[in-house]
Order: C-alpha cells, then sequence, then structure tokens
C-alpha cells in the first residue's frame, strides 16, 4: 500500500531528476547560442532589458566556474544567489532562539527587503540607461 | 495556513518572489517582494492577523507569477519547436 512517506519520495524523486536535467542543460548550452532557450517577453516587446535579463546566461556561466562572465550578465542574479541560499537555511532551522530570530530580522526582515527592491529597481534603470 | 506563533513571522514568500522576479515574470515578482516586506513590518508591529494576511497575499502572487512564468516557456517551446519541426529555421 502506498503510504504518504512514498508520495514524498516520488516528489523528491522528480525534483532531483528535474533539477540535474537543468543543470546539465544550462552548464554545457549556452543560452545566447541557442532559440530554445526563453526569451524574456519584455525585451522582445520593448526592447528594454528587464532585472531578470541575462540570468540564464548567468547561470551557464556560473556552473562553469566564469564568475566574471556571470557577473556581466545579471550582476542582481550573482549576488543575490547567496543571499537566497542563506534565507533558505533560515527558513529551515527547527528551532529559533533569539539569536536566529535577531539574524533574521536584520538580513530578511522589512528594511532589508525595501533596500534589496531598491537595488533591482535601480539595477533596472541604469542598466537601460548605459 | 494560520500562523498563532507570537515569536516568529509567517513565511514571508521572500526567497520565492526574488526567484520569480529574477527568472519569470518581473511585475508579478515584485508584488510579491512589496507583501513579504509587509509580514515582517506588520508581525512586527504586533499585527499578527495582518501579517498573516500578508503572508497568504505574498503566496498568492509568487505562484501566480511562477504559474505564468512556467506556461510562458512552454507555450514558448511549443512555438519554436513547432517552427522548427514545419522547417521555418
Amino acid at each position: 500500500m502506498l503510504r504518504l512517506e512514498h508520495f514524498k519520495f516520488f516528489k523528491w524523486a522528480i525534483v532531483f531528476i528535474l533539477a540535474s536535467f537543468i543543470i546539465i542543460l544550462y552548464k554545457y548550452f549556452n543560452p545566447s547560442d541557442y532559440i530554445y532557450f526563453p526569451k524574456c517577453p519584455l525585451k522582445s516587446l520593448t526592447g528594454i532589458q528587464c532585472p531578470g535579463c541575462g540570468s540564464q546566461r548567468a547561470v551557464h556561466h556560473l556552473l562553469n566556474f566564469e564568475i566574471l562572465n556571470a557577473l556581466r550578465e545579471n550582476v542582481i542574479l550573482v549576488l543575490a544567489l547567496p543571499y537566497i541560499l542563506t534565507g533558505f537555511v533560515f527558513e529551515n532551522l527547527k528551532k529559533s532562539d533569539k539569536r536566529i530570530l535577531k539574524w533574521r530580522k536584520i538580513l530578511f526582515g522589512h528594511k532589508a527587503i525595501y533596500i534589496f527592491l531598491l537595488f533591482v529597481l535601480s539595477f533596472w534603470i541604469i542598466r537601460n540607461i548605459i | 495556513m494560520e500562523n498563532k506563533n507570537t515569536e516568529r513571522p509567517p513565511k514571508t514568500w521572500l526567497l520565492e518572489s526574488i526567484l520569480a522576479t529574477l527568472f519569470c515574470c518581473l511585475p508579478l515578482g515584485i508584488a510579491g517582494i512589496v507583501n513579504a516586506s509587509k509580514v515582517e513590518s506588520r508581525f512586527y508591529a504586533g499585527d499578527v492577523d495582518g501579517a498573516n494576511r500578508a503572508s497568504s497575499a505574498a503566496k498568492k502572487w509568487t505562484t501566480w507569477s511562477f504559474g505564468l512564468g512556467i506556461a510562458g516557456i512552454i507555450l514558448y517551446m511549443i512555438f519554436v519547436f513547432g517552427f522548427a519541426a514545419s522547417g521555418a529555421f
């Protein structure tokens, strides 16, 4: 009989297979060389780059350990990845003592979120001016 | 999902909405980020119910932006492979 644990196992197995597929795909194929990778709808329609433009190319360079090339494609993404990883660690901490909550508030609190948003929006404007 | 815990804010969906902003559809992702900050500010202002409401709003925006992003990718794939199959490229 199938129990809940089996479904959980299947779910993680599918996630693992999909993730490995995506990692291999982006490591060995540069998205700018193939038409099969999805294009940014905003850029295709208006020519304006959105804050996420270049993320696929940046991921390709990161998987090949070419940090500088990745930074050139999308600075915000490369800088956001360590932040996002830290965030997932904080979210999955089972116990939350005062010190962890304090750091959580500093790194992911109201102010931090607005600073991050400000960075994203100014990056959006600047990359279209330069 | 109600969070009656008064020590730790409810899930803000911040990380998921940042990922959605940087990888798929931007405006909905930004709405998610704004709601994530509302979760934090309301929670620390003592408004736990408001924080829970902002949390579910953030979840809604993030889910929609991921959903639309994935739908867009699938449509694009169908479009490109359709063209490739018909020999247009």
